[in-house]
């Protein structure tokens, strides 16, 4: 049986396939359903075996209860990492998406956000290509890619967004909607509670309807904006109460 | 047999029925009991009420558990049993051997920590001769199966509990949190 030895073998498809297999909650059947997968037999053929054999093909393959590497590839092929400090705003909101919703599953689409084409102009300033496709159209570009190369973008992300919301702190903490349903509310209080939780829902769309006053139609210019400027220039109106 | 309050009550696994080890087995597993709670309870099971032991003193108690634990010899394990005239057998040769789709089953009748655990155990162990695998793990089988061996005396499924315990001890992977690889 042909095992791989370690993440370097596997692709971004089939780490999240194993990643999928982490919700049945036996530990020996996930390990055998995860063995099937990587040795590309049907997990009927395993079920014969005796436990004593499968155990020594899964001390082969110990690698899988290890995170990948984080030391992701800043180039694959004709893509580039766009760096974090240059995303725009409609970059980011769709990357807070695929990181609130599984970002396993979804680490096709996050690298079809980072991973850019580019070139380099008269000047010689590297420019990334305009953010003006879907990721839902791209992410499987990236599937045969070694998961290696690409899962370190998670920690660099989610480091990049702790000092994001940290720096912008005073434009992410609003107060939470408060779920205790067992306290009495009176209907004003109710009624506020009642938007709050609709603010909350169309957090990003209250956001960028309010930058673009309100005019649908500029709401491209609005989320190509660069994140920094847009949230300094929000961290302004805030402080300045304007 | 031991004697306690002057009734005949078992305690040897030739005396118990699987019932019997699972009940019992089951009260030793809950945390709330203390230890002269929890044996008040597998008197129970047995027939002796609490309040047959009122007037017991706490030496005495004391005795009749001690006499109660003392197990005597070592259960051989069976390959073979009979049930309503079909053999059922869990392995050819003289080693017992566990496969991968007999532990599968094992591992999710132990996760769901019911009373009657053990006899399913055994159930998916002990196939009918008779019969294809589709029909052997058929849940409604088993469940059949279960009921029936749960009249069978406990000797006949401790050389599992023991077997099959170290062969996932020693085989089983771990559960572990994952960890960093640079």
């Amino acid at each position: 049986m042909n095992l791989p030895k370690s993440w370097n073998e596997i692709d971004l498809l089939q780490f999240k396939e194993i990643r999928e297999l982490y919700s049945i909650e036996e530990v020996f059947a996930r390990e055998i359903e995860i063995l099937s997968a990587l040795a590309g037999v049907s997990s009927d053929d395993l079920e014969d075996l005796d436990v004593s054999e499968v155990s020594t093909l899964l001390k082969d393959i110990t690698f899988i209860n290890s995170e990948p590497s984080k030391n992701y590839k800043h180039e694959l092929d004709k893509w580039k990492l766009k760096p974090l400090s240059k995303l725009t705003c409609g970059e980011f909101i769709d990357l807070e998406y695929f990181f609130a919703n599984d970002y396993v599953k979804h680490l096709g689409h996050i690298a079809a956000v980072m991973y850019r084409q580019h070139h380099t102009d008269q000047w010689g300033e590297l420019i990334f290509e305009p953010y003006e496709f879907n990721p839902f159209d791209r992410y499987e570009l990236f599937d045969e890619y070694c998961i290696n190369d690409i899962y370190g973008i998670i920690p660099e992300y989610l480091s990049f967004r702790e000092a994001f919301m940290d720096k912008y702190h005073l434009l992410f903490n609003e107060e939470e909607p408060d779920d205790d349903e067992d306290q009495p509310m009176t209907s004003e209080e109710s009624k506020a509670q009642a938007e709050k939780k609709s603010a909350a829902k169309w957090g990003w769309e209250r956001l960028i309807y309010s930058l673009c006053n309100e005019d649908l139609t500029k709401v491209k210019q609005v989320t190509d904006l660069p994140l920094v400027l847009t949230f300094n220039m929000l961290s302004m109106k805030k402080e300045l109460n304007l | 047999m031991v004697t306690i309050l002057g009734r005949d009550i078992p305690n040897q696994l030739s005396e118990l029925n699987i019932q019997q080890f699972e009940d019992i087995t089951s009260i030793h597993a809950i945390n709330e009991l203390d230890a002269i709670e929890k044996h008040l309870k597998v008197f129970e099971v047995l027939g002796l009420n609490e309040s047959d032991f009122e007037d017991t003193t706490i030496e005495q108690f004391k005795q009749y558990v001690k006499e109660f634990n003392n197990i005597k010899g070592k259960p051989v394990m069976q390959s073979t049993i009979e049930l309503e005239g079909y053999n059922y057998t869990s392995f050819e040769g003289d080693e017992f051997k566990l496969s991968v789709r007999d532990t599968k089953h094992i591992e999710k009748v132990l996760n769901s920590k019911h009373k009657g655990y053990l006899s399913e155990m055994l159930a998916i162990l002990f196939k009918r001769d008779d019969l294809t695998k589709t029909e052997h793990y058929d849940s409604a089988h088993i469940k059949h199966k279960a009921k029936m061996i749960r009249e069978l005396k406990a000797e006949l499924v401790v050389p599992y509990l023991v077997e099959i315990g170290q062969k996932l001890a020693k085989q089983m992977p771990k559960d572990e949190p994952a960890e960093v690889v640079e």
